[in-house]
This record gives structure tokens, C-alpha cells and sequence, in this order.
């Protein structure tokens, strides 16, 4: 039976430092350019626990994006580093086994790359889309 | 409040700065990418070059003598009859330069990009230490040739420091070791040249200190790319050497008046001198720079005051995680006994933290936070962006 396709949500876990959303959001914190991605600001992606990461997928967010500087400028020095190697596993603590990486996507960009942002988020939005039907059949 | 007005006028010049720093560094990544970016290592690059000079001043070192008559010849000496000894001067000179070029980098970045001051107030003035003793280094030694140059930037530089009120004349004794220019004003040079480029080591040290883990090298590919560069551009401009000195320095008549060669990344002081400019400008700049940096930290009023890491202690279990994660050295180990299972806590010293967060990332257990973004908050965003996708209409 076909059901209309499902609206997307991914949320976006972003050092305030890194990729610009002044003035690109709506009330709700969602880019206006792709509206199925919800912004979380924090000071910097050093800041985010892997379990920040589990909690949307738990809650049945179809993604997570984390944005940090381009790796070798960040603010605070290591930030960006620390959230990689946490998220392949080399630093604890580490994001669990059990956290579908398909669903989460990385970016290391700077405060001017905006577009950069939307371009990815939108092509990693048509890949979970594709990614959902072939999971749920 | 003038106060505002002036800090937030600064702040929108660094902004702008920042922008412009980072389109330079998104040109740069086109070329090196991200891994070999020169400007990730603004910072590493001029500690290669200060390594290519303590070696390459080595053998430098090992044929130069400092007397009035061995030291002109000597110098010529290692030019014209040690197997690249060319070579070897040319590099020493030129990896002066470079370095000086990449500290400035380093200090134009950290300024534009904001990372100068509050926290990081230790490096910013042990760095303007380091620019002033490098400055003095790479002086004494363009006056190590001893050349006709060298010997007009003696008395140029003689000239400043009699001007100093007072302590003028026993200053300009101490350079030239005594009251008139005689061998022990090489001597003196050579000490000089030896002595103040070793307490760079305990300078950068110092520049460190608060600095969990300091960037001190770049990758190896970047390092021989600058090196290919160095001696690529002492090929193409080689290092000669100077008219010889006069025999009689007593009689000013011979003296020469003009620097023909001035690096103005070392001698503008007796540059501003040679082009006519009085001995009060010409102190008035040099004294002016190194005073103005160490000022600039204290013109944009302080991001968050009273605020710093908070550890929960009831969560915390000890383990040291936030303590290995911190870049700041902001987080100690302390024991407790306050009849809980563990035997350590974390303890964050104030005056060190950043506010950055990073302990927060590095925390399992929720047992430390930061005012300004608190954990259960961000739970609390990513929970309330949930609710809204369920509500909204498919």
C-alpha cells in the first residue's frame, strides 16, 4: 500500500562558531531553506556528548547532522577534533555501536559556508529518504 | 558609556578581520586542503624556522671570529671558501626573515580571529616577549658581519641608546663592552647573538604553559615545503657581503653614515634614523608596538564574566576524562572524602577556564557543565524539536 512519503526531520547539533545561521532560521529554529533540518545551537562542537546524538534517533529524528570549524581552527583549540574522534570511536567517550552511523553525518565547515551546509544537508536528506524505503520495505 | 561605545567599535573591526582571515583560509584549502593549511599551523611554522636557524647558525658559529679585523674576514671566509657555506649564511638570513614573517602571521590571525586575550592573556604577552626578543636577536646579529653596514647600525643603534635619559651611555657601554668599539664589542655581539636566541626556548616554554597540547610542529610535508622555499629563494638571492669595514673608528670622518641593506623587519628602529626621521620617532615606534600590544587585549571588554565550568558533584565519578580533555590545563584532580564510592574529583580552576565546553563533551556522566549552555537544556531543544515534527502537519 502506498503511504505519502514522510516528512523528514533532522536535527542539527552546531557549534555557534562554525557554519553562519543568522537570520536563516524560522521561529522554530528550522533552516528556511530546508525546513526538515532544526537547528541546536552550542558554544562549540567540542561541547556535544554522544549521547546528544542518541537522543533524537531514540526520538525517532530520521537524522543528525553535527557541524564543527574546518578541523585545525578551532576557537577552543580541539573542539572539532575531540567530537571526530568521538564519533569514529577513538576518543571516549564514544558515540555507542548500537547508533545507526548511517543516519548521522559530520561537517567541519567555517562561518562562511553556508551553502556548502544546505547542499549537504539537502543531498544527505535525499539519501535518508532513500535509505527509509529500503529499510522499512 | 565610552567604555561600550569603543569596545563594541573594536569588536566590529575584529569581526570584519575575522571574515576576511577566514576567505583567506578558505583560498588556502583550495590549494593545500585543510590537512596542510600554513594558516592551521601559523603558530608551528616559525618553530621550524627558529630550528633551521640554531642549526644552520652552527656552523656559522664554528668559523666566525669576533674580533675588529678576524670578523669581516671570517665572515668572508665562510662565504667564498666553505663548501656552501654561502648557502649556509643565506639560509640563516633568510630563515630570520621567514620566521619573523610567520610570527606575524601567527600574531595577525590570533588578534583577527580573537583568540588573544581573557584566558589566553599568558601567551598573548609571553608572545610579545618573544617578538622583542627575536627582534634583539636578529639585530645583533646583522651586527655580527661586521661590514661597512654593521658598523653604521653600531652607531645607529649607539645613537638610540645614548639618547635614553640617564641610564643612556652605561646602556650603550654594556652593548659594546665598554667606551669605545674595540674587540670586545664582537664578543659582546657573539654573546649576545647566542645567549638571547637560547632563552627563546624558555620564553616559548612559557608561551605553553597554559596550553594543554600546543601545536609545535607542522606536518613533515609542510616543513620540507617551506624548507624547498628557503633554499629556493636563497639560490635566486644570494647573501653577499658588505664594503669591509673602516680601519679607524675613532675618526668619525670615516665612519659610514647610510645602512645600504636595511631589513625593516629588524632595524627600523636605525632604519627610521638612516631615512632622516628623528631619534624621538624613531623610539616612539619602537616602543610604541610592544606597548600597544600588550594593550590591545584590555580594549574589548570581557566576554563573560564571573562564569566558568561548574562540576556537579554528586555525577562525578572521578575519572579523569574532562581533566585529559581540557585545553587549558583548567580542570585539576583533586581527592575527596565526603563518604561517596570515589576517591577523586575534578576541580576547575577559574582564573584557566574558557568556558568552551569541551569538558562538557568529554563528560559521560553529566557532572559537569557550563552556564551559558547547560547540558538538560540541550536535551530540552532536541526534545521540544521533536515534539514540533510530530505535531506538524505530514
Amino acid at each position: 500500500m502506498a503511504t505519502a512519503p514522510k516528512k523528514l526531520n533532522i536535527i542539527a547539533i552546531v557549534c555557534e562558531r562554525s557554519v553562519n545561521f543568522d537570520k536563516k532560521l524560522n521561529e522554530q529554529n528550522q533552516i528556511k531553506e530546508c525546513p526538515n533540518v532544526t537547528v541546536i545551537k552550542v558554544p562549540c562542537s567540542g561541547q556535544i556528548q554522544p549521547s546528544m546524538i542518541e537522543a533524537p534517533l531514540k526520538a525517532g529524528a530520521d537524522g543528525v547532522i553535527t557541524t564543527g570549524c574546518r578541523i585545525g581552527d578551532c576557537y577552543y583549540r580541539e573542539g572539532n577534533k575531540f567530537l571526530r574522534e568521538r564519533l569514529l570511536g577513538e576518543r571516549q567517550p564514544k558515540l555507542r555501536a548500537t547508533v545507526d552511523r548511517k543516519r548521522l553525518q559530520a561537517y567541519w565547515l567555517s562561518a562562511l559556508e553556508f551553502g556548502q551546509f544546505t547542499q549537504m544537508a539537502s543531498s544527505f536528506s535525499a539519501y535518508l529518504e532513500t535509505y527509509e524505503s529500503a529499510t522499512t520495505g | 558609556m565610552l567604555r561600550d561605545v569603543v569596545s563594541d567599535a573594536y569588536r566590529n573591526v575584529i569581526e570584519a578581520l575575522r571574515t576576511v582571515t577566514l576567505w583567506l583560509e578558505k583560498g588556502l584549502n583550495l590549494v593545500f586542503t585543510q590537512k596542510y593549511n600554513p594558516l592551521y599551523y601559523h603558530g608551528a611554522l616559525p618553530n621550524f624556522f627558529l630550528w633551521v636557524l640554531y642549526l644552520s647558525g652552527l656552523l656559522l658559529f664554528a668559523y666566525y671570529v669576533p674580533t675588529l679585523e678576524g670578523a669581516y674576514n671570517s665572515v668572508n671566509y665562510i662565504t667564498s671558501r666553505i663548501p656552501s657555506g654561502a648557502l649556509f649564511r643565506a639560509t640563516h638570513r633568510y630563515a630570520a626573515d621567514a620566521m619573523m614573517i610567520f610570527v606575524l602571521v601567527h600574531f595577525f590571525r590570533v588578534l583577527f580571529t580573537d583568540r588573544y586575550r581573557e584566558y589566553r592573556i599568558l601567551p598573548w604577552i609571553t608572545g610579545v616577549l618573544l617578538i622583542t626578543v627575536m627582534f634583539i636577536a636578529g639585530l645583533t646579529g646583522y651586527m655580527l658581519i661586521w661590514d661597512a653596514d654593521s658598523v653604521a647600525l653600531t652607531f645607529r643603534t649607539m645613537e638610540l641608546l645614548n639618547a635614553i635619559p640617564v641610564i643612556g651611555p652605561s646602556v650603550t657601554a654594556l652593548l659594546i663592552g665598554g667606551q669605545q668599539i674595540t674587540d670586545y664589542t664582537l664578543t659582546r655581539y657573539m654573546f649576545l647573538h647566542f645567549a638571547i636566541p637560547s632563552s627563546m626556548l624558555f620564553f616559548l616554554w612559557w608561551h605553553y604553559l597554559r596550553i594543554t597540547r600546543p601545536v609545535t610542529n607542522a606536518p613533515l610535508a609542510l616543513n620540507l615545503l617551506m624548507f624547498g622555499g628557503l633554499l629556493m629563494f636563497c639560490g635566486i638571492f644570494p647573501v653577499a657581503i658588505g664594503q669591509a669595514p673602516p680601519v679607524n673608528l675613532s675618526d668619525m670622518a670615516f665612519i659610514p653614515q647610510a645602512i645600504k641593506d636595511v631589513d625593516w623587519l629588524y632595524m627600523f628602529p636605525q632604519g627610521f634614523l638612516v631615512t632622516g626621521k628623528t631619534i624621538g620617532f624613531a623610539w616612539l615606534v619602537t616602543l610604541g608596538i610592544p606597548l600597544g600590544m600588550l594593550l590591545l587585549p584590555y580594549v574589548q571588554s570581557k566576554q563573560f564574566v564571573g562564569q566558568f565550568a561548574q562540576v556537579v558533584s554528586d555525577n562525578c565519578t572521578g575519572c579523569s576524562l574532562c581533566y585529559h580533555d581540557c585545553p587549558y590545563e583548567a580542570i585539576e584532580m583533586h581527592d575527596r572524602d565526603d563518604n561517596t564510592k570515589f576517591k577523586r574529583i575534578a576541580v576547575v580552576d577559574v582564573g584557566r577556564c574558557a568556558n568552551c565546553g569541551l569538558c562538557v563533551g568529554a563528560c559521560a556522566f553529566k557532572a559537569i557543565e557550563i552556564p551559558r549552555s547547560q547540558t538538560p537544556n540541550v536535551f530540552a531543544e532536541i526534545e521540544a524539536a521533536m515534539a514540533r515534527a510530530e505535531a506538524a502537519p505530514v
